[in-house]
């Protein structure tokens, strides 16, 4: 069998781009932007997942049915979103988030 | 570490490599696409009962692809002012990449394939998605009207058949089991090809994979008489083989899929080996492709898109139906 | 020295994640994106989990990056970045974050996560996809209502828009 990756590795991607995901997160004022960030996230979180869940001993599947579950729910959460931003986007012509403090108008 | 030289001659001289580049994979898939252009004109043009190409070469016109290859080599690259270089060349090239990936995941005979993944067909389909982003991407980037429109048209039709597309493979999924291709192959070996319980699941497939390569019937994102060949429109010379190669590698990747599910793949008597039998049963399948293309109209985009969500849909749903009754066995109810 | 496989995918996945945020144009930062799941999907083949992976590659590229690239090309380009102070916090606050969830981690998976090389019922699909059904059915359902739910959502929003 092949050798695999310590642990410490795949965590450590995992974290890098959740640090990654984190700065688009609060740094950036597109709302497209920041909907990359979430979805760095979710991906990080989702690598996590499969990493501790393979690399225990004994090894458990149920890390791999959690991440298809999010997969599922992040894609679903993307297009809502992106429905709400393009509907924002045809009201006022500016997507800058700072702005968009109101509910209504 | 292995020294790096001789790592790399070891991994030149592998079988592994030859087999990548030379058969089943780029080379072979080159030739094949080459010789598929000239197989469809000759073939339309002998149901349309005109001649089609006969001066490339003694034999009927057969090296009309490679002539053709050298001719657009020879034109002059325009790339249209405003247009965003690098999707514009990066997207059909991509499209290569990915035809050539479909065509590594199929069993070509019993020790010869290129990935033997374990999820071979959900492998196949999950790259089969990645054509629509590339297609929308290349009709954006030519900063045009009709390429994009074509673009849009593309990416909703090829959406609107993925679904059916997945449901009807998974028919098959049920009744063998396995996911794997060498699996549904070996399954088939025992109990028969699946063609016949799985009949309406393969008119099915036949159906939304035309649709999902944009052939006719379903033609419409580049139907050149009505909207300037939609997506390809800015495509000059040699990016415009770069377009119409994936094309066709998607076909034969499509019809070889077909036979392996449906027909068997490589099996087959003894008396001639499993390569020729599975190179027979894909043209008999590229033939059935082509030949619709010859004899039926083309399909407008809103009876396309009704059709792929409505009808196609519920006889997918059908299928399953079907197919789990086939596993299960009637008295379940 | 370790995985060169491992490394090259980390590196594309990484430099991809970056090139997404910081990229000028929407539709060069959706690609990237769309390369940052490949990458991703990569590493889920590398851990063993093969039918998440074609799930990844299925869902987040064939799927979600056609839907922003949809988006951004309808919404337009926008600009906008902040203030320097402000960035210098935000990049203080990821490394900070990433540092201690970092030593967090490397303090408690040295030992406790040995990492068998032969996976065994952990990997195996037929297990994945037993306990996905007798385990979690249920859950399986309420997702599928879930969807349904979010579809019904963005329809509302689209009918909406055409209206007002």
């Amino acid at each position: 069998m092949r050798k695999l990756e310590p642990l410490t590795s795949f965590f450590a991607v995992s974290v890098i781009l959740l640090g990654i995901g984190i700065y688009g997160l609060t740094t950036k004022r597109n709302a497209l932007r920041i909907l990359f960030s979430i979805e760095l996230i979710y991906n990080a979180a989702n690598l996590n997942i499969i990493a501790f869940a393979r690399l225990r001993d004994p090894p458990i599947v149920a890390g791999q049915v959690l991440v298809l579950f999010t997969i599922a729910l992040a894609a679903m959460e993307a297009s809502v979103g992106l429905a709400i931003i393009m509907l924002v986007s045809r009201l006022n012509v500016d997507i800058d988030l700072r702005k968009l403090t109101r509910l209504k108008g | 570490m292995l020294d790096p030289v001789s790592q790399i001659i070891q991994v030149v001289t592998s079988t592994y490599f030859l087999e990548i580049v030379l058969f089943p994979g780029l080379t072979s898939i080159a030739i094949l696409g080459a010789f598929f252009t000239w197989f469809e004109r000759k073939l339309t043009a002998r149901v349309q009962l005109r001649i089609g190409p006969l001066y490339s070469s003694p034999v009927g016109g057969i090296l009309q692809g490679f002539a053709d290859i050298i001719k657009l080599l020879f034109k002059e690259l325009i790339i249209p002012e405003g247009a965003d270089r690098f999707f514009f060349i990066m997207s059909p090239v991509t499209a290569l990449i990915i035809g050539a990936a479909l065509l590594g995941l199929i069993p070509f005979a019993p020790g010869i394939q290129i990935a033997n993944v374990e999820v071979g067909l959900p492998a196949f389909l999950a790259i089969v998605t990645l054509s629509p982003t590339l297609v929308l991407l290349a009709g954006w980037s030519a900063n045009s009207k009709f390429p994009f429109i074509g673009g849009l048209r593309a990416l909703f039709q090829q959406t609107a058949y993925e679904i059916p597309l997945w449901l009807s493979a998974l028919g098959v999924v049920m009744i063998t089991g396995t996911l794997s291709l060498t699996g549904i192959v070996q399954y088939q070996q025992n109990n028969g090809w699946l063609i016949i319980p799985q009949g309406l699941g393969a008119v099915l497939f036949i159906v939304t994979s035309t649709a999902e390569m944009e052939r006719l019937p379903f033609d419409l994102p580049e139907a050149e008489s009505e909207i300037m060949m939609g997506w390809q429109a800015e495509y000059p010379g040699p990016l415009f083989m770069l377009v119409q190669g994936p094309a066709f590698i998607k076909l034969y990747a499509f019809a070889a899929l077909f036979s392996t599910l449906y027909l068997g793949g490589y099996l087959g008597p003894a008396i001639i080996p499993p390569i020729v039998w599975f190179f027979a049963k894909t043209i008999v399948i590229i033939v059935a492709i082509m030949l619709f293309r010859s004899t039926f109209p083309r399909v407008r985009l809103d009876q396309l898109l009704r059709q792929g969500w409505t009808t196609l849909l519920t006889l997918s749903i059908v299928n399953i139906v079907i197919a789990y009754f086939i596993v299960v066995g009637v008295p379940a109810i | 020295m370790t995985d060169l496989t491992f490394l090259a995918l980390a590196t594309v996945t990484v430099a991809s994640a970056i090139l997404a945020l910081e990229a000028r144009d929407l539709v060069y930062g959706a690609a990237a994106l769309g390369i940052t799941f490949l990458g991703m999907a990569g590493l889920f083949f590398l851990l063993d989990a093969s039918y998440v992976a074609t799930f990844q590659i299925a869902v987040y590229i064939g799927a979600v990056v056609v839907l922003i690239l949809f988006t951004v090309m309808l919404v337009g380009p926008q600009m906008g970045e902040p203030p320097m102070e402000l960035k210098r916090l935000s990049l203080l606050t990821a490394l900070l974050v990433s540092l201690l969830l970092g030593t967090a981690g490397s303090l408690t998976s040295a030992t406790a996560f040995p990492g068998p090389d032969d996976c065994g019922f952990g990997c195996d699909l037929i297990g994945l996809s037993k306990t996905l059904i007798n385990q979690y059915g249920v859950p399986l359902e309420f997702l599928s209502l879930v969807l349904a739910a979010a579809v019904i959502g963005a329809l509302t929003l689209a009918k909406a828009d055409r209206k007002g």
